[in-house]
Parts: structure tokens; C-alpha cells; sequence
């Protein structure tokens, strides 16, 4: 049975106030046609997990689609911080708790495998674990190893209510491939409830089956599959498309300021009809046509 | 080679990044300076090392190094694999199989604490930086650490702001204590390098670059190292060194500003 739907169907299928799982990393992979489909259906008060914080987490915020944010961190590189991101914790807007890369994959491994908590040595001394102990409900904890009677600090499993990932390749039933390096993404899909999958290619079963190596998330854990090219525009999706340096740009200055942000969203979130209108509003087949792949270089 | 070499002083804070790493070992690198360094280590006395990028990639080989971020994906390219957080970080980093972790920093402290989380009182006003990344586990992990950072007395702090990555926390048997691996070794700024002293864990002058003086050095951080009687001035670049990040490491000179 397919599980092909619409982005604006797969988007519905998450209640305002859930905990969504956004498999971007700073300008890499990033769920941008998602998040605009989440602003435009005025979903809200969400928690976004993820672990460096990227892109479509910022427009989100940006937006007031989200509650809490639970990260490790993160900017766009040399293209700047996240403003929005950084701003709702400045300011004190935006619920915040805050890891490091490897401490939130820990809490999403033991998530995946079922486990209530996971032992780490990250994070001990520092002020990152300092405000951690004042999160309630408790995150961490400290436990003995019952064999060698050391003290360990241990984290909360955590488990998203949805992952949404983008993907450069699936079939109909959700089997998905994540080519290049896949940070957390991995154990951030099956820590979650379940998965949305947003793929740049749509392939029939017969071609996974031809390489089932290259399958990372399983169609049996996957709710939605929505076939969307450039989907992650402006950010980047390896082997497909590079990122859009000048688009991040005019978003980079766009977002410095609440009123900027709310400018490009009139533009190109609310000013668009759907994601098609997108694509036409950033520069349509002409310059979309620039941003794709060497398929040697991957960039 | 008694002739003078004209150099760039990012480019002796390289060749200074590059001879603390020993071929053959596993090195977590941060990206700018610390990219470069590893880049030359491994052109010249360090063949074997092996290099690792947090976000899941093992010994890149890209065309560019001037890159917006890990996630550009030109320091991706002609990787050996492409993998995750949990295997990187997890299956080599905590595993506690990596030699150094290489990292930059925005401020630093007299024991060697990293600050990349704020600017100001973290229960008051303050500006955001980036936070952890994967910084906090590289610096609580790794074997040991170099840091690269610009001479400024606003990043030479007494005590930073924010603990993101710990050093030797308060100094002594602190961080041990604290149940982390390693620490740091070395700090590399624009006008040093620095140690740290075996007990105390505070930091100690270890040189001075050519064309600078202790009193340059000293009076552009907030607080005092140890200094020891005799200081000696830090082993410049040479000429195939430059000839290397030049021409073949970063000919865009994409980091000469670090």
C-alpha cells in the first residue's frame, strides 16, 4: 500500500504541540518546504529536536511554531548564526535544552533501542550539564555501575513523536536512502514514534531492492512519504543539489530582525501557494538548474 | 636556509598545530585552523594520521578548504566513509580512541575551559554564540586537545562565562575527578604557545613567536600564566611548510584572518 501523500497531508497528520524530530544540520538536509507547510497550517507550540541546529528548527521559531527547542547547539558556519534561534534564548521566548552533538544522539540511541536511559562521560563539569539539572521534568541523573561501583551521569531516552527526513532517494512504502554523512539522523528516525519521509526521488521497490545497503530507515517505520524536489532549498542535499549561498544570504539578513523574518515570510512562505510556488518565487527551473550536482563531486 | 622566510602569523599558528600531531594517530579536527594544520601534518611528517569530521566523515580529501561549515559538503569529498554521531563521536570518540581532538576557540581560561555558549551573565543579559556542537565531547573525551584562538585579552579570560568544553576545570585533579579523559595540551594563539603545568593544570607559556615580545604576549590577556625563567621563541614555518599551505592546502587563503 502506498504511503504517498501530499506535503500538506503528511503536515496535518501532526497536532500542534508535538514533539517533532528535523533531521537538518546547520545548512545540510534541511526540512524547508516542511517547515514552510507547518507555518502556513499555523501549527504550534511544538518541541523540535535535533542535534546541531539548522535552518528549517530556525524558521520555525522565527515563525512561533515552536515552544522548545532541544539541541546541541549550532549556526550556519560562516553564513552566520541562527538568529531566530538565538534570539527566542536571549530573550527568554523559547524553552530551551541544550547538549552537545554526541549527548543528544545518546538520548536518541537509547530511544531506539527501547532503553529508558544511556550512561555518558560528555557533559560532566561543564555549564551545558549545569543547566541541564535545572530542567523539569529531570533529564539527567547519576547512576553507579553495579560492577565496578563508579558514579556515571546518565541521560533521559528520548523519544520524538515524529521524525520528518530528508531523503534523497524512496520508494512508495518509505524505504529510504541517506547518502553522505547522516549525523543523527539515524537513531533520531527510529527513536521516533514513527517517521516522515520527504524524498527528492521517488523509486520503485524494485530499485531498493537492488541496493537494500543503502537503506537507512525501513518503509515499515514510516507514516508518510511525500516526493518533493528541491525540498530542502536553500540548504544542501549531497549528490542532489548544493546549497543556495545567495539565498541564504538574503535569509541570513532577513532573519537578523523580527520584522525582516516576518518580511520573507510574506514573500516566501505565506505569499506562495504551496511548494511549487516556492520554487518559482527563489528563481524557478533556471536557477534551481544551477544548484544541481556534480554526481562525482556530490556538490 | 639562514635566509629570512616572510610568513603570515596564521600561518605559523599552523605549522605550530601541525608538529603536535604524531603519525598514525586519530584526530578529531574542528574546522579552520585546525583543518589546515591536520592537512599539513599529514603532507609532511604524519602520513598515516587519520582524520575525523564529527557529523560522520573519516579522512575527506576535499578540492577547497575555505568552506562555510561541516555542513558544506566540499569538506565531504573523497572521504574513506561517510557514517554518523554515533560513530564518530560514539563508536571512536567515547569509545576513547582518539588521540586529539583539535579544536578552535572563542574564549578560553586560565585552565584551559572553552566558552562557545554566550557572552555575558547566563542568568542575565547575555548574547548567544553557537553553543556545544560537538565541542564539549571532543574536549571531555579526547586523549588529549589543541586549541587554536586569536590573542585578544577579551578571549584570554581568568574564568570564562560558560563552561561549554571543559579543560581542567578549577585546576588540580578537578577534571580527572569529574570523570573525563584527557585535557588539553597545547594552546595556539597568533603570538604563542602554551602548556599547562602537570599539577596545577594552569596554563603555562611554553614560546613566543618570532617578532613578538613576553610583554606583548602577557599584556593582551586577562589573567597571568605561568612563566617560566627561560622562554623560548616558537619554531617558525619553513620554507616547504608555506610552500604547502600555499599552493597546494589553501590557495584560496580562506583562513589567513583566523
Amino acid at each position: 500500500m502506498t504511503k504517498v501523500t501530499t506535503l500538506a497531508d503528511a503536515v496535518a497528520s501532526i497536532p500542534s504541540g508535538s514533539h517533532v524530530a528535523l533531521s537538518g544540520f546547520a545548512t545540510a538536509r534541511c526540512t524547508m518546504a516542511f517547515a514552510h507547510e507547518v507555518i502556513r497550517q499555523k501549527i504550534t507550540k511544538l518541541t523540535v529536536s535535533q542535534c546541531v541546529g539548522a535552518m528549517d528548527a530556525d524558521i520555525l521559531v522565527g515563525a512561533g511554531a515552536v515552544e522548545r527547542i532541544i539541541y546541541g547547539g549550532g549556526s550556519r558556519g560562516r553564513s552566520g548564526p541562527h538568529s531566530c534561534l538565538n534570539r527566542g534564548i536571549e530573550q527568554g521566548t523559547l524553552k530551551t535544552e541544550e547538549f552537545s552533538s554526541l549527548s543528544l544522539t545518546f538520548r536518541y540511541l537509547a530511544g531506539s533501542l527501547g532503553l529508558p536511559f544511556i550512561p555518558i562521560r560528555s557533559l560532566n563539569g561543564s555549564d551545558i550539564l549545569k543547566q541541564l539539572q535545572q530542567v523539569t521534568p529531570p533529564v539527567v541523573s547519576t547512576l553507579k555501575d553495579p560492577f565496578t561501583g563508579d558514579e556515571w551521569l546518565v541521560l533521559k531516552a528520548l523519544v520524538p513523536d515524529v521524525s520528518v527526513v530528508q531523503v534523497q532517494v524512496a520508494d512508495e512504502d518509505g524505504n529510504a536512502w541517506i547518502l553522505g554523512p547522516r549525523w543523527d539522523n539515524e537513531e533520531q528516525a527510529k527513536a521516533s514514534q514513527r517517521a516522515i519521509v520527504i524524498t527528492e526521488r521517488l523509486v520503485s521497490t524494485e530499485t531498493i531492492r537492488q541496493y537494500p545497503e543503502r537503506t537507512v530507515i525501513p518503509g515499515f517505520r514510516v507514516s508518510h512519504v511525500v516526493h518533493l524536489p528541491f525540498s530542502a532549498h536553500p540548504s544542501s542535499v549531497y549528490g542532489v543539489y548544493d546549497f543556495d549561498k545567495a539565498h541564504i544570504k538574503k535569509y541570513a539578513e532577513a532573519s537578523k530582525t523580527p520584522q525582516g523574518l516576518q518580511q520573507y515570510l510574506d514573500q516566501y512562505v505565506y505569499g506562495v501557494k504551496d511548494h511549487w510556488g516556492y520554487l518559482e518565487a527563489v528563481g524557478g527551473m533556471k536557477h534551481l538548474d544551477s544548484l544541481v550536482a556534480d554526481p562525482i563531486l556530490g556538490y | 636556509m639562514t635566509a629570512e622566510i616572510e610568513y603570515a602569523a596564521y600561518e605559523l599558528m599552523v605549522a605550530a598545530g601541525a608538529r603536535e600531531l604524531k603519525d598514525g594517530e586519530i584526530v578529531a579536527v574542528g574546522l579552520g585552523l585546525p583543518v589546515i594544520a591536520t592537512f599539513l601534518a599529514q603532507r609532511t611528517h604524519a602520513p598515516h594520521i587519520t582524520i575525523l569530521l564529527e557529523l560522520g566523515v573519516v579522512d575527506p580529501e576535499p578540492l577547497e578548504v575555505g568552506v562555510d561549515g561541516l555542513s558544506d559538503p566540499r569538506i565531504w569529498y573523497r572521504a574513506k566513509a561517510h557514517t554518523g554521531f554515533a560513530d564518530m563521536l560514539g563508536s571512536v570518540l567515547h569509545r576513547g580512541i582518539v588521540d586529539v581532538g583539535f579544536l578552535g576557540g572563542l574564549e578560553i581560561d586560565a585552565y584551559g575551559n572553552l566558552n562557545t555558549t554566550l557572552l555575558g551573565d547566563p542568568k542575565g543579559k547575555f548574547r548567544r554564540f553557537t553553543g556545544s556542537g560537538g565541542g564539549n565531547d571532543v574536549a571531555s573525551n579526547a586523549n588529549r586537545t589543541v586549541i587554536t584562538i586569536r590573542h585578544e585579552a577579551r578571549k584570554l579570560n581568568e574564568a570564562v562565562s560558560f563552561i561549554t568544553s571543559p579543560g581542567y576545570l578549577g585546576g588540580n585533579d578537578e577534571r580527572q575527578r569529574a570523570g573525563l579523559r584527557g585535557g588539553p595540551s597545547r594552546v595556539i594563539t597568533d603570538k604563542a604557545v602554551f602548556g599547562f603545568d602537570p599539577v596545577s593544570k594552569r596554563m603555562k607559556l611554553e614560546s613566543i613567536h618570532p617578532n613578538t615580545t613576553l610583554d606583548e604576549v602577557l599584556s593582551n590577556m586577562s589573567f597571568r600564566p605561568i612563566v617560566p625563567d627561560q622562554v623560548p621563541f616558537t619554531e617558525p614555518p619553513t620554507a616547504e611548510q608555506i610552500r604547502l599551505i600555499r599552493e597546494e592546502i589553501d590557495p584560496g587563503r580562506a583562513y589567513e584572518g583566523s
